[in-house]
């Protein structure tokens, strides 16, 4: 499974390179009127009905050919095949990166709980209590409908609207509550151990405490957490951007394609099929590798 | 008018000039109109329509829509939805006919007897109302439910309180304060007499048209004074609103108060009942109308549908070309487009061709760089910006569009288009991205839900520097797209309320719109003849892309005999029969 | 006991209102969201617009604006929408919530049934190839995007195998049970099987790994060694337990989905259910809406969270006894 996702993320990587050298395409352009070459001829990319009342347009299905239009073309003419490689890198980094700040946060925040415990504790857990009571789907669309359109200015930070890091940022933050659950309770035990009391018996500060002794057994829970985060992210990235909240045109996403392919459903099922296979794809593999690495380090550990 | 977005089109009004197709088309499979050549059908009244009405009569028809349309207060509800409803179920003092073809642009008296020569110098039309018309309820109309109703306008803030009956005598006093509004001066009854006088400021070549729109019903005097939202009013039309749950359905039933008084104003309709589900998708809706299960839906046909009924299902799908226009609003006071050539550009550059390929393709509009539509009032073909300048559209000239953006000097800049979030305008929006940036902009597209997007571009506080949106005439006058959409009077900075989207404010062609419209009260032909010149002068200084001016698809079922299309007010839906 | 509802249930309150408070907040933080000029109509003049404004109450003080719109929603129980003029919001809500229900209820039915069928059968077949199959065909479930697999689902059955296979499948929307018992069920079992699929790989894999476990434990190896046999040891002692995990997990997700977390799912199957309702509000940006979607939501999460407590308690013996 490591395989298959080292091949889908190379080939999202090489995106731009297949765009300009094999497909010869600008994958963010519209190519409504364009022409493409199939069988020896010169035909529309988007061809209008010409039967009956001669309603309707139709984008060119797939030619099965890398050259051009290898899985046909979206509804403004655009390579899908092409756009399916960009989206990935979009998904990807997603992905990933609001998993890196989920898990960041998380921890930060089950450690400071944990650790310190008292008033602390009790409002970052009411904090968590009221994230944790919007059903977390919601919860990021909620957000996302309210900062995708004017983007959000957090004074040390600006995100302008659109812009692929605010699903970054609120996938991040929903699924904080599932990750620092887990850790603040493993922190608090960790707290009543005995390594732990000999060592502020040692006079120990909580900063090094903290440091040297309990995050390193906590890590290892974060490090099972990381791949299972990226796969959860990269379905909830793919539901915002279904719902059209999540990347902006003209960029991609899997989750764009999905809904730019679902108007052209019955007529061009490819469209929407692809980036379907590959998000089920990418997000099983991360699945089975996440089992791997827990296996392998904490067999324990639970997100939920 | 501005009205609520389908998936391919928008839906509202119009089509004006080819009703003969209405005619051409009407009638499904079963259905034999004895056409005329107008297009009017079984409008046309005698003895023809007699025995119609007897072999046709009763059964239910069957709308779907994806959503209800909002309150069902005439005076308040401002979408297609209902407007197309409320013909059937409310009058005025005057209508627009009942037919199909370019007949229904014409005002017929509908509750007064007659329609009065204005006095005052055209300040002042007194109407005298016919006796024995009832409300639903089984009360008498009198002059004092016109009075009410009037006032009521105000009372419950209609939206065009403001736009269209300003000009009666006391109207401002009402504007501000609505709850104690009287209209002194401008509306009085007198009881004997049964007629009922009103006063206005100027006189106005349009008074007739904005008291023939459902937000001039006449409604009982003890109507609620506030918006009465899902609970219907009595009407004195041929039918009545019997159930409405916006969630579910809304259900009409024959009027038993009613007696057909006039069959160009109010006739009397086939079905029993018309029943209008919500909640479907647009999809499910095709699907339910090419079996029979419903037999018309208010949404345009997804786009991967179009095809299908365009072939298999032809004989039931009627195509009507509509006075409306999708347009991209370039904002004059901002840059790029506060510099001329840069707006000349982008006009330069869009391929017409390629937008309505995105709306449907070549059959579901015509292109246009004017601001009147074709068939419009005032309408004469003009088209600088296409690669053979002249009459119409050909090509888009992308080199002279780039030679425009370097000698604008605004090359490089940021632009942002906004569109609404259905598939249609977004994939406008995503077009005008690439072409934006083939010219030499930086462009991005930022789409927002449809139903904020539309007062979102207003706000000069948003900063929306070009934009995607859809007008649709209210009434056949050319005021209602130059002056209403180009006026200055439409450009208040910092409100949502700023239908003058580009916020263009030409002092001279102001002028010459006040001039057509005080010419209009004597010489309407004459005016038109201006109106002409003035579409061609504001056409010149670009402060929008015409895009194309749209049809209307009506996919209805094999059931549905009598398919009439009215360029007012769209399908006079109980003008059809399902038996 | 009494006080442990006691905090419960003030613990349970100070979550919804702070909900209502950040999302009251938030709503009005956010620009271009003044409702009057989408209220007051299309091209309303600048003295309606003032007029609407005022009549709404949009021109009064944040907190008192909050105190009216709470008092119309849990009290007076008559908030109209701001966009639709005159529609209540209540009603709304109540007539969502059955579609919700329906097509929760039945894909939970069906993901409990096949999660135990295939953890069972994984956990009995350890060691052969059934098991690792099961699971990876959990993970497949899992790993589908559930409004991509519902897109597909419906090209299958609503056209290209519309006319053989399919042919009794109805056009997407809801039925009311009310009105049509069987045609609601035709409408709702794609729509059930869709939902349940991420669900049944989800519940599969816990109740195998949970079984494993407690295999492991004293009393089970107790009541094997006093002679029973191994199906009424895995019936009567291991799946007992291991459905705890479940049923904890089961809580949750169902108070959610009822919640409106069915959102996508509703959406490819045009169900106009309470997700879509939160959903549309928030496109709409709908604020008595929004606030009614999220309060119903909000009440669901917290209940099912106070109920799985509950249900933990009486079926886990160890902590009943404790």
């Amino acid at each position: 499974m490591l395989a298959v996702l080292f091949v889908i993320v190379a080939a999202c990587l090489a995106a731009p390179l297949y765009a300009s050298r094999i497909a010869h395409t600008d994958p963010f352009s519209s190519n409504i009127r364009g022409t493409t070459l199939v069988d020896g001829k010169q035909v529309p990319v988007m061809q209008s009905q010409t039967g009956g009342l001669g309603l309707g347009v139709t984008p060119i299905g797939p030619t099965w050919d890398p050259g051009h239009y290898l899985l046909g073309a979206d509804e403004q003419g655009r390579d899908v095949a092409a756009r399916l490689l960009y989206g990935g890198r979009n998904s990807l980094l997603i992905g990933v990166s609001s998993a890196a700040i989920c898990c960041f946060l998380a921890t930060l925040i089950g450690l400071v709980a944990g650790f310190f415990g008292g008033l602390l504790d009790g409002v970052l857990s009411r904090l968590l209590d009221i994230v944790w009571a919007f059903p977390v789907y919601l919860l990021a669309i909620s957000l996302s409908v309210v900062l995708i359109s004017q983007g959000i200015d957090l004074g040390f930070m600006t995100i302008t609207a659109g812009s692929p890091w605010l699903p970054v940022f609120i996938i991040g933050l929903v699924f904080v509550p599932y990750v620092a659950r887990p850790i603040r309770g493993q922190v608090q035990s960790l707290r009543e151990k005995e390594f732990v009391e000999a060592a502020i018996g040692l006079g120990a500060s909580n900063v090094r405490l903290i440091f040297s002794e309990v995050l390193p057994n906590v890590v290892t829970s974060v490090i099972v957490f990381l791949p299972l985060m990226v796969a959860v992210n990269m379905l909830t990235e793919s539901a915002l951007s279904f719902l059209s909240i999540g990347v902006q045109p003209p960029d991609a996403s899997w989750g764009t394609i999905i809904l730019d392919g679902q108007q052209l459903i019955y007529t061009r099922p490819w469209v929407a099929i692809a980036p379907g296979v590959a998000i089920a794809l990418t997000v099983l593999a991360l699945n089975v590798f996440g089992d791997g690495v827990r296996d392998a380090l904490d067999p324990r550990a639970k997100l939920r | 008018m501005k009205r609520r977005a389908a998936r391919i089109g928008i839906v509202t009004l119009g089509a004006a000039v080819l009703g003969v197709i209405a005619a051409a088309c009407g009638g499904g499979a079963t259905s034999t109109p004895s056409s005329t050549p107008t297009g009017s059908t079984a409008t046309t009244g005698g003895t023809d329509r007699a025995s119609l009405m007897a072999k046709h009569r009763g059964g239910t028809l069957n709308l779907l829509a994806k959503s209800a349309g909002g309150t069902l207060d005439p005076q308040v509800n401002y979408t297609l939805q209902y407007w197309n409803l409320y013909q059937a179920t409310y009058d005025s003092l005057v209508a627009f006919k009942k037919s199909g073809g370019q007949d229904a642009f014409t005002v017929v008296p509908d509750l007064a007897e007659a329609i009065p020569t204005p006095t005052n110098g055209g300040k002042t039309w007194t109407f005298t109302l016919r006796k024995g018309i009832k409300f639903s309820d089984g009360r008498d109309l009198t002059v004092a439910d016109v009075v009410a109703s009037f006032q009521r306008i105000f009372k419950v803030k209609s939206p065009t309180a403001g736009g269209f009956y300003a000009g009666i005598v006391g109207a401002d006093k009402c504007l501000t304060t609505p709850a104690t509004c009287t209209l002194d001066g401008g509306i009085s009854a007198d009881t004997t007499a049964g007629t009922v006088t009103i006063n206005l400021k100027a006189p106005d070549a349009e008074f007739l048209y904005k008291i023939s729109v459902p937000h001039a019903s006449i409604l009982p005097a003890n109507a609620p004074s506030s918006d009465a939202g899902s609970v219907p009013i009595p009407g004195t039309g041929a039918y009545m609103f019997t159930t409405y749950d916006p969630n579910k359905e809304l259900v009409l039933a024959r009027n038993p108060s009613f007696k057909e008084w006039s069959v160009d104003a109010q006739p009397d309709g086939y079905p029993d009942t018309i029943h209008y589900g919500f909640g479907l998708t647009d999809e499910a809706e095709v699907t339910a109308i090419e079996n029979g299960q419903a037999d018309w839906t208010l949404d345009q046909p997804p786009a991967d549908r179009l095809n299908e009924i365009g072939t298999k299902f032809a004989n039931q799908t009627h195509l009507n070309p509509l006075t409306a226009m999708w347009y991209a609003p370039l904002n004059m006071n901002l840059p790029p487009f506060n510099n001329l050539k840069a707006r000349q550009a982008i006009n330069f550059a869009v391929d017409r061709n390629a937008a309505i390929q995105i709306f449907g393709g070549p059959n579901l509009a015509t292109a246009s760089c004017q601001v009147l539509p074709a068939g419009f009032p005032g309408h004469a073909d003009y088209c600088p910006y296409s690669a053979n300048p002249g009459t119409t559209w050909s090509a888009p000239d992308l080199a002279k569009a780039k030679q425009l953006v370097q000698e604008s000097g605004t090359a490089g800049q940021s632009v942002a288009v906004v569109v609404a979030d259905d598939e249609v305008a977004k994939g406008m929006g995503t077009y005008l991205q690439s072409v934006l940036t083939s010219i030499g902009y930086k462009a991005s597209v930022k789409a927002i839900s449809g139903n904020i997007q539309f007062t979102y571009i207003q706000n000069t506080k948003n900063k929306v520097q070009i934009s995607v949106s859809q007008w649709y005439q209210d009434y056949p006058a050319a005021s209602d797209f130059l002056n209403v959409l180009l006026g200055c009077a439409s450009f208040t900075p910092g409100s949502d309320s700023s239908i003058n989207i580009s916020g263009f404010c030409d002092k001279g062609i102001q002028a010459r719109m006040d001039a057509a419209l005080a010419l209009g009260v004597t010489d309407q032909n004459a005016a038109n003849a201006e109106w002409a010149k003035i579409d061609a002068a504001v056409t010149d200084l670009a402060p929008q892309v015409t895009l194309f001016n749209p049809k209307h698809v009506d996919f209805v079922s094999k059931n549905v005999g009598n398919f009439t299309f009215s360029v007012q007010f769209y399908w006079l839906v109980d003008q059809s029969w399902v038996r | 006991m009494v006080s442990f509802l006691a905090r419960r249930i003030a613990s349970m309150v100070f979550v919804l209102f702070s909900i209502s408070v950040l999302v009251f907040v938030i709503f009005f933080a956010t620009p271009g969201v003044d409702p009057a000029a989408r209220i007051a109509g299309r091209n309303a003049s600048q003295e309606t617009l003032a007029a609407v404004r005022h009549d709404f109450g949009f021109d009064r003080p944040l907190p008192v604006q909050y105190g009216i719109m709470m008092r119309k929603l849990f009290i007076s129980r008559d908030l109209t929408s701001f966009v639709n003029r005159g529609v209540a919001v209540i009603p709304q809500v109540t007539e969502a919530a059955p579609v919700t229900f329906s097509l929760v209820l039945g894909a939970a039915v069906i993901w409990v049934i096949a999660a135990i069928v295939v953890g069972v059968a994984a956990a009995v077949f350890r060691g052969t190839i059934i098991d690792p199959v099961l699971m990876i065909l959990g993970l497949i479930g899992i790993s589908m995007p559930v409004f991509w697999l519902g897109e597909v689902v419906n090209l299958v059955t609503q056209n290209r195998l519309h006319d053989s296979v399919f042919s009794w499948v109805p056009p997407l929307g809801y039925v009311p049970f009310t009105s049509d018992p069987w045609m609601w069920f035709k409408a709702m079992v794609v729509p059930w099987f869709v939902l349940a699929t991420t669900y049944a790989g989800l519940y599969g894999r816990v109740l195998r790994s949970a079984l494993l476990e407690t295999q492991g434990e004293d009393y089970v190896r107790t009541a094997r060694a006093k002679g029973l046999s191994e199906r009424r040891v895995l019936i009567r002692h291991t799946l007992r337990t291991s459905l705890i995990v479940v049923v904890s997990l089961f809580g949750l997700d169902f108070g959610a989905l009822v919640g409106g977390s069915a959102l996508l799912a509703e959406v490819v199957f045009g169900l106009q259910g309470v997700g879509k309702l939160t959903y549309d509000s928030l496109q709409n940006l709908d604020l008595p809406v929004i606030m009614a979607c999220v309060m119903y939501a909000a009440f669901f999460v917290v209940v099912a969270n106070a109920l799985v407590d509950l249900v933990y308690a009486w079926l886990d013996p160890r902590v009943r006894h404790a």
